[in-house]
């Protein structure tokens, strides 16, 4: 049982890294995805790699569940809630997406208005019952849904249930009676937290993936058996955590970004095998780019993502910001005048102009392949030739709109791209309340290292990192990660009438609930376990998260959770309010088991200078220079490389401008620098 | 402008009998009892029949250097990003349900001419009241006297503002001892005394009964809390708590914005900065003139009614004639009634604003928001009018109900040169109930200004989006789980109306209902909306959309009447200060949107899905949309 096998599911390529470890050695490669058939992938991917018997564990990204979302292929779902708020998932919350744009349309709930019924029930703000729930009545939606065969799941979301589970405990218990067999989701197992439009959006999307997800997750793991792969599987949720497929059948809304979120957790242990305090990660690819931080050595986490504007899911997942800009983005002139880049793309067809499946457009990669940045005989390692002169002519297209030469265009171009990925970069940031100049940037996926050194020159931070197997990177997160419960619910407190006890109280039942959920999963020893406050000042309505003991009052008394929390209010906004009554809002726990992780393996040291494969003209800023090519797989730790210079390897290229240089560290990480 | 000779007050507000702009020194000439702000207003005044008078050209700046293009989108996303990171702040920071909920803020960097060089997409009656805002208050404060750490707090409707909730805080940016630019943002403080609580006093008759004026003042001086002025402010309000930490997180903001702007001016220098700002305001001018250059010149008259002012039972005309003159525009609200009694007033800040957001909805809306962009837009409202209200008149509705309504009819003018582009009209109402009372557990007070989504308009090819927050905003509507934690309501119903939105081919969408019941205190309860008995308008054959309503039923009785029924108020949709006691209801309804294009037109399986989705009653389908349309 040698081998770990990490596979992240994409679009385009299915990504595989295996880490064996009797030699502790770690290969990567790829394998074209079959449209609508990720198993077959799978398979064909592992075949002739490792044989069935020598695997221990599978790790799985897989984008069933952001593909159901995407394309709109989830269940039909019926939605029961509070008599009098039916409507709640259609009128959401008023505002729209743009200013000043006419032809906007609403998005739609993932629910048919049809299909949504009232009960009679009623909690008050403080969770008391002032309308008993109407059984009978409960019992005549159940068989106007069962009158509906169309019908796959149930969502139901009463208001005040994050106060109160009763009534939706017993809507769950009465619809498992009257409708045996059918997925229900409740609003108090899915999320419970206030505001109820955010709770019923995130509660009917899970009741509307819940059909696919279980089927493929019983497919997945059926025919992986078939196939012989008999051993563990496990597939990554939001949280970067594993769980069990059967497990996340249960819970499929956990699954949303569940690819992406390997890039997170393999840069968390890049931080840690480079003893780098704060990450902040450029995950690009052809056609998007994921951005997320790493800050004191920790991944971060966000309960408010949204599958499309306006369509919030209120699970705490990595803090993952994806902006529609990658490789493929076309350049063009707006009717000003202006150059800009995107957002609209080439996507994979037809692609840039480079690759001569007829693109006219001029993109990022064009503009790379016209400086020759990128080689045309190198490109996803030799695969495929790319056409110099398709993107020279798309390029110089726009060059004679502008009254520039093609390589100033093409300068230009690179620079208004790295100027959306600093907007992306910097909008993560912003957000978090961090300062850019106390990061570094980690570049992976195949564009991220192409952009890596623009990007820190023109934002101001010192230091990139290109991680060894950049195309491969988020599959390689998946060998690294652990099994993990959030579990989160709103009571709320000030501090003039806080309840230690109670408070106490409520964090124990959550890191009971985590301990008993890994515990399905064998999981119950070693486990670690953090609790968190979401506090603000009364009347804020955006909390700072505080990290606190279990018994959340120390031996200083709750005086030093108040000002914990003046403390933490002044770190992130630049002043506090002293005196202010301060409010609890949401109690939360993670609960989290280590498994067995690779130590990441260390590259031979050169004491020479590296020697370069080839030379080649590359345009940069200040025009045309000799620039010396490097084969990654050629260099050994320790050695550096001044700019210009350029390393390839099979699925990425590194740029070095002139007056930065990169140094490989002892893992074969390469470290890009600015400051000379 | 006549101030004091002490300096202390204003003694006359003068403005140009053309443009209605405040003149601050000398007018630029006096004619026959005329008073002319610069020459284009006079010649406009004297143009013959037909005669198109251009607008005056920004004189160019150029260095000689042609524009850097490459800078300029750079600049503009960072100075964009700076923006919205100010607003992230103040919406994580600030404490009252309308900031943090509603996002009823926007935040901008202004140069020291008082244009608008950047801001972020919040809240658009006050972007587009921003360059007025900026400008006038920059013509007021001698700038010499600023120092590092000054904060500019202002409010003052009359003098380039919008209404008095609507806060102002300015704080430049000094390099090197120099001033730069200033980081401002504007947001509305919910309660600032005022004869009801929450400032929306159907029934002011000046300015006075709608809350506490703010001039430009400094409100911190080199970084230091001027506590008079705290001390005063917060005096004058039922909710000093709340509009404390509200104003701390707008001054939070603009040190943030004086920070990251500081951050840009050390990477690209003073000259650059000062250049690519220019270049970029002249950007944004060259691409509007190209959208007003693409639509067809002509004279384009519409009119809509605002159905009474709360103090008068009478209907006011609002109307505008936009002459397109290639690529300018002229927007004259000359035809518009005269300043009402009751608070519906627009400021001339408001005005302008909703001529701006009225052109930016029927243009391309990449163009980068700045002062450039407004330049080949002339906007003329006449001194003492609905449009253009004089000092002490009431105006605290003009900058929710009066400016989308004014904006629906530059749409609606618009539509007559590009229909395809056009929209019916939208609810057009931010609803504004607001209410106040004592807390039953602390015994504090507390204030809420609740804000309400309705229809927007049929548009060629889409139907109007049900529930919407009327386009002079951007809020959000509060959640009932938050509303009823902090308030001693419950309510009882919040759905969308069947059948509100206006028959078209490409029908009106829906508007709201609430039905709110009070708890154990009594409230007072105050309102200005309007729509309740003159509908949106539709377009092209499109049927207007359906109306607002606000009815109370007392302690659990099923008996429902209207303010007018109940407590005497002249208006429906207009009253202040109507107390209901614990187990009264009142229902609230929003309107709905104005259809686009004849219903008959209408493809017959969008009215199926309709009905089979209950937006649309079979009845009414059957009515409007002819026989066989509700399958």
């Amino acid at each position: 049982m040698r081998y770990t096998v990490g596979v992240d599911v994409g679009g385009t390529f299915t990504d595989f890294v295996l880490h064996d470890r009797t030699g502790n050695q770690v290969s990567a490669w790829k394998q074209l995805t079959v449209p609508g058939d990720p198993v077959t992938g799978i398979l064909t991917g592992i075949d002739g790699r490792a044989s069935h018997e020598e695997i221990a564990n599978f790790r799985i990204g897989t984008t069933v569940a952001t593909n159901a979302v995407l394309e709109r292929s989830g269940a039909v779902v019926a939605y029961i809630t509070t008599r009098g708020f039916r409507d709640v998932p259609f009128i959401q919350r008023g505002n729209r997406r743009f200013h000043y744009d006419m032809n906007w349309v609403k998005p739609k709930p993932l629910v048919k208005r049809r299909h949504c019924f009232e009960l009679t029930e009623r909690l008050n703000y403080k969770g008391e019952i002032t309308t008993p729930l109407d059984e009978a009545e409960l019992r005549e939606i159940a068989a106007r849904i069962k009158a509906d065969p169309s019908i796959g799941a149930v969502a139901i979301c009463l208001l005040f249930s994050y106060l109160n589970p009763a009534h939706e405990i017993r809507a769950r218990d009465v619809l498992a009676e009257e409708l045996p067999g059918l997925p229900v989701s409740t609003s108090y197992e899915v999320v419970p937290k206030w505001k109820e439009y955010e709770r019923a959006s995130t509660t009917i999307a899970d009741a509307y993936l819940k059909p696919i997800v279980a089927s493929q997750m019983r497919e997945m793991k059926r025919r992986l058996e078939e196939g012989g792969q008999t051993a563990p599987k496990a597939v990554i949720k939001s949280n970067g955590g594993e769980t069990l497929p059967e497990a996340a059948a249960d819970f499929p809304i956990h699954l949303l970004v569940s690819g992406p979120s390997g890039g997170v957790i393999a840069s968390r242990f890049l931080a840690e095998t480079t003893k780098t305090r704060n990450l902040v990660t450029l995950d690009m690819g052809g056609t998007s780019t994921d951005v997320a931080t790493v800050v004191d050595g920790k991944e971060r986490f966000t309960t408010s993502f949204e599958i499309e504007w306006g369509v919030p899911i209120q699970i705490p997942m990595l803090d993952i910001r994806t902006i529609g800009a990658g490789g493929g983005s076309i350049a063009w002139i707006d009717k000003g005048g202006m150059l800009r880049v995107g957002p609209q793309s080439a996507g994979a067809a037809p692609g840039p102009a480079c690759y001569g499946r007829g693109g006219a457009n001029a993109t990022v990669t064009d503009a790379h392949v016209v400086l020759g940045r990128i080689s045309p005989a190198n490109f996803l390692g030799g695969k495929m030739r790319l056409d110099v002169e398709a993107a020279r002519a798309a390029t110089k297209r726009l060059a004679d709109r502008l009254g520039m030469s093609i390589d100033e265009t093409a300068v230009a171009i690179l620079r208004i791209a790295t100027i959306n990925m600093i907007g992306a970069l910097r909008s993560v940031l912003v957000e978090g309340g961090f300062d850019h100049r106390d990061f570094v940037l980690a570049a992976f996926g195949g564009a991220g290292p192409t952009m890596a050194a623009d990007v820190i020159a023109e934002m101001g931070i010192s230091t990139a990192i290109i991680p060894h197997n950049p195309g491969q990177f988020s599959a390689y997160g998946f060998l690294h990660t652990n099994a993990r419960v959030d579990r989160q619910r709103t009571l709320m407190m000030t501090s003039r009438d806080f309840d230690a006890a109670r408070a106490a109280a409520l964090m124990q039942v959550l890191i009971g609930e985590g301990v008993d959920e890994l515990a399905t999963q064998n999981y119950s020893s070693d486990l670690e376990i953090a609790c968190r406050l979401d506090m603000r000042y009364q009347g804020q309505n955006y909390e700072l998260e505080l990290e606190v003991p279990p018994e959340i009052v120390g031996p200083e008394g709750a005086e030093g959770l108040w000002q914990a929390f003046h403390d933490a209010h002044r770190a992130r906004f630049g002043f506090d309010n002293p005196g202010e009554t301060i409010e609890i809002v949401t109690f939360s726990t993670v609960v989290s088991a280590r498994t067995v992780h690779p130590v990441s393996p260390r590259l031979k040291t050169g004491d020479l200078a590296p020697v370069p494969r080839s030379r080649r003209e590359v345009g940069f800023a200040r025009g045309r220079v000799d620039t010396p090519i490097f084969w990654r797989d050629d260099l050994l730790a320790s050695q550096r490389i001044d700019g210009p210079a350029i390393v390839e390897e099979a699925a990425s290229v590194t740029i070095i401008p002139p007056g930065q240089n990169l140094t490989v560290d002892p893992f074969g990480h390469l470290v890009l620098n600015t400051d000379g | 402008m006549r101030f004091s000779r002490n300096g202390y007050f204003i003694e006359e507000y003068v403005k140009c009998s053309v443009s209605g702009a405040l003149i601050y020194g000398e007018p630029y000439a006096e004619e026959n009892g005329r008073i002319y702000a610069d020459a284009w207003c006079r010649a406009w005044d004297r143009r013959a029949p037909g005669e198109t008078i251009p607008l005056p050209r920004t004189p160019a700046r150029a260095t000689g250097q042609p524009p850097d293009l490459v800078m300029m989108n750079i600049l503009d996303s960072m100075m964009v990003s700076i923006c919205r990171e100010m607003g992230i702040q103040l919406m994580k920071t600030s404490y009252s349900t309308i900031f943090n909920e509603g996002l009823d803020f926007t935040c901008a960097l202004a140069n020291v001419r008082g244009e608008m060089i950047a801001c972020a997409e919040f809240c658009p009656t006050m972007i587009g009241g921003m360059p007025l805002l900026i400008d006038s208050c920059l013509k007021e404060i001698d700038l010499d006297s600023l120092e590092e750490g000054d904060v500019i707090l202002h409010n003052d409707p009359y003098r380039g503002g919008l209404h008095m909730p609507e806060h102002t805080f300015f704080k430049p940016l000094f390099v090197n001892g120099e001033l730069i630019a200033m980081a401002v943002c504007i947001g509305h403080i919910a309660e600032i005394g005022g004869m009801v609580p929450g400032a929306f006093a159907g029934e002011a008759t000046e300015i006075f009964h709608e809350g506490l004026r703010v001039p430009p003042i400094k409100i911190l001086k080199a970084g230091r809390d001027v506590d008079e002025v705290w001390k005063l402010l917060l005096a004058n309000t039922r909710t000093p708590r709340t509009n404390y930490g509200d104003l701390r997180a707008m001054i939070g903001a603009v040190d943030l914005g004086v920070e990251r702007l500081g951050q840009v001016l050390a990477k690209y220098g003073k000259e650059v900065f000062e250049r690519t700002c220019d270049d970029l305001m002249d950007y944004s001018e060259r691409r509007m003139r190209a959208e007003i250059a693409a639509f067809p010149d002509g004279l384009y008259g519409f009119e809509d009614t605002i159905e009474d002012d709360g103090i008068t039972a009478a209907p006011h005309r609002i109307a505008v004639d936009i002459l397109v003159q290639g690529d300018e525009i002229v927007a004259d609200y000359g035809r518009s009634g005269p300043q009402a009694r009751g608070p519906i007033n627009a400021t001339l800040g408001v005005t302008m604003g909703a001529t701006y957001n009225g052109v930016l909805h029927m243009s391309d809306p990449g163009i980068p928001k700045n002062s450039g962009c407004f330049r080949p837009i002339k906007v003329l409202a006449r001194p003492g009018s609905i449009a253009n209200v004089n000092y002490p008149g009431p105006l605290v509705a003009g900058n929710t109900e009066t400016h989308p309504r004014l904006a629906n009819i530059v749409i609606g003018a618009l539509s007559k040169a590009l229909p395809e582009r056009a929209m019916a009209s939208e609810s057009a109402t931010s609803n504004n109930f607001v209410f106040g009372g004592q807390d039953p557990s602390g015994g504090s007070y507390f204030a809420c200004y609740d804000l309400m989504s309705g229809g927007w308009g049929g548009r060629h090819g889409a139907d109007g989006n049900d529930c919407v927050i009327a386009i002079n905003g951007n809020c959000r509507f509060s959640p009932t789980e938050v509303f009823e934690t902090r308030y001693p309501l419950t309510v009882e119903v919040c759905e969308m109306v069947q059948d509100s939105g206006g028959a078209g081919q490409w029908r009106g969408g829906l508007g709201l209902r609430r039905v709110l019941r009070i708890d154990d205190v009594a409230i007072t309860v105050s309102q200005c909306t309007d729509r309740q008995s003159m509908p949106a308008f539709g377009l092209f054959g499109g049927q207007g959309g359906g109306l607002s309503k606000t009815l109370f039923a007392q302690n659990g009785s099923q008996e429902w009447g209207t303010a007018r029924d109940r407590f005497n108020k002249v208006s429906t949709s207009k009253y202040a200060n109507v107390t209901l006691h614990p187990n009264d209801r009142v229902e609230l309804v929003t309107p709905g949107g104005g259809g686009y294009g004849d219903p008959r037109k209408r493809d017959p399986e969008l009215v199926r899905e309709d009905v089979a989705e209950g937006f649309v009653s079979p009845a009414a389908a059957k009515a409007l949309y002819g026989r066989g349309a509700c399958g």
